[in-house]
């Protein structure tokens, strides 16, 4: 694996949405640039099941360019990219390359099968042995019930592990399907500069929070912008509800009271924050490697009185 | 135009509501011009605010002590607003730059007490330079309800209540 210095991370943009389809990219954002992201993720045939949701992550479109902005990570337009790929790769090596990688990843997966095969028939023969040597000094009265208790498990694993087998030894020969969870090694790493999201709203305090060390996640469960964690959601709980407002945007005092209520409510502070204009008035946006810009941040707590 | 007199008026419902009400005291007008309204700041009858990093620092020191420490009151900011208006984060900022962490009146009060404390005295410091801004929404509703609200500078990390 790349040093975390310099990885870089592979966001696919498709359909207007900002994902990421490798376990490494994901795990690596998380940990060192505090982007937990929401794992959108779920299985065709059960697709309302919503508790545990996997692969790929779906990111802001201000994370994703918080991610290119920090040099970490580059947007990658995965339909023009694809398109471009297999059209021009059909007769050429990239095309042999790829349809080699393919393969060499079904022979890893049978690999893995036949050595996960291995391992339960060693387990069984190790049961088998063991059940026959423990059988004789049966005369003493706590050994049977030794025997039974050992065997219970052998036995619930003793169904699902043969009947695989004997399917898989049918047709030896045939080397397993696989689906792949990305397509890295069809598509170019950085890819011409695509160009990043449009001006957001919400990247000012978004970027501000990030560089404090702080973790968002969606917030509309708390009625915000976002929650805002002061480390690893796993480790803590969100301290803020956050809004992002422009710098002359009309708020009216009735929403910041009530959210003001709310965050009190459930422990948290409410946070609103809004980017100061340069002085000059000029807008000189979109390079995203000028310095940051004065963000003013405020918080808004019930006064229990 | 009648706004100069609906400010005031407005104003004035907040400071009887804080001194009937919540029996604060010495509660004054602070009109500056760099301020789009005048504040308000007085002295609650008990202390209203304890920032959550302090109050670990007020139960080191009492376990050292071996005593409660009594905690006084300080002298708040008031912002009296009205429930419909719309406030933009540029007027908060504005009004955040044009005052001090401590009301008039607070200042002379505290540095007594700083003197006098020791060098291990550090829940001390919450009243004196470590304050940070802070000042009380003090939101009127049509029929003269205040809602009070705390409104932080900065990034203010919420109390466990």
């Amino acid at each position: 694996m790349a040093s975390p210095a310099d990885r870089q991370v592979r966001i696919s943009h498709v359909a207007g949405r900002y994902l990421v389809f490798d376990i490494d990219d994901v795990v690596h954002i998380r940990r060192h640039h505090g982007i937990c992201a929401v794992l959108t993720g779920t299985m065709p045939q059960n697709p309302t099941q919503n508790l545990f949701l996997g692969l790929p992550v779906e990111l802001h479109a201000e994370e994703a360019r918080l991610l290119v902005d920090k040099g970490a990570g580059y947007i990658a337009d995965e339909l023009a990219e694809h398109l471009s790929q297999l059209t021009l790769a059909s007769d050429a090596p990239a095309r042999k390359a790829y349809l080699q990688h393919l393969k060499q990843q079904r022979r890893s997966a049978q690999q893995v099968f036949s050595e996960e095969k291995a391992k339960v028939q060693a387990m069984h023969q190790d049961k088998r042995k063991a059940k026959k040597s423990v059988t004789p000094p049966a005369s003493s009265s706590e050994a049977p019930a030794d025997t039974s208790e050992r065997d219970a498990p052998a036995s619930l694993f003793d169904t699902p592990a043969s009947t695989p087998a004997t399917v898989h030894n049918k047709k030896e020969s045939s080397l397993p399907g696989v689906t792949p969870t990305t397509s890295q090694p069809l598509t170019t790493p950085p890819s011409s500069s695509y160009p990043t999201t449009p001006t957001l709203k919400n990247y000012p305090l978004c970027q501000y929070l990030n560089s404090r060390g702080y973790y968002t996640t969606p917030g509309l469960r708390f009625g915000g912008d976002y929650s805002v964690y002061p480390g690893d959601p796993f480790r803590y709980h969100a301290h803020y509800l956050a809004n992002s407002y422009g710098w002359h945007e009309q708020v009216a005092m009735l929403d910041l009271v009530t959210s003001g209520r709310l965050g009190t409510a459930v422990k948290k502070g409410f946070l609103f924050g809004a980017e100061k204009p340069a002085e000059g008035g000029t807008s000189d946006r979109g390079d995203g490697k000028e310095k940051e810009k004065e963000v003013r941040v405020f918080c808004i707590e019930w006064a229990g009185m | 135009m009648a706004a100069p007199d609906h400010l005031g008026a407005l104003i004035n419902v907040v400071l009887k509501n804080l001194k009937f009400q919540h029996d604060w005291a010495d509660v004054q007008e602070c009109i500056r011009p760099n301020l789009s309204r005048s504040l308000l700041y007085g002295l609650p009858p008990k202390r209203l605010y304890v920032h959550p990093d302090e109050q670990i620092d007020i139960i080191k020191a009492e376990k050292e002590r071996g005593e409660p420490i009594p905690q006084e009151p300080e002298v708040e900011w008031v912002l009296p607003l009205h429930l419909s208006e719309k406030w933009s984060p540029a007027q908060f900022a504005a009004v955040f730059d044009a005052i001090d962490a401590i009301p008039p009146g607070g200042t002379d009060r505290e540095h007594a007490v700083d003197a006098e404390g020791g060098v291990e005295e550090h829940w001390r410091l919450w009243r004196g330079p470590k304050r940070g801004k802070r000042i009380l929404l003090a939101t009127v509703q049509d029929d003269s309800t205040v809602t009070y609200y705390w409104i932080f500078d900065g990034l203010v990390k919420p109390r466990q209540n």
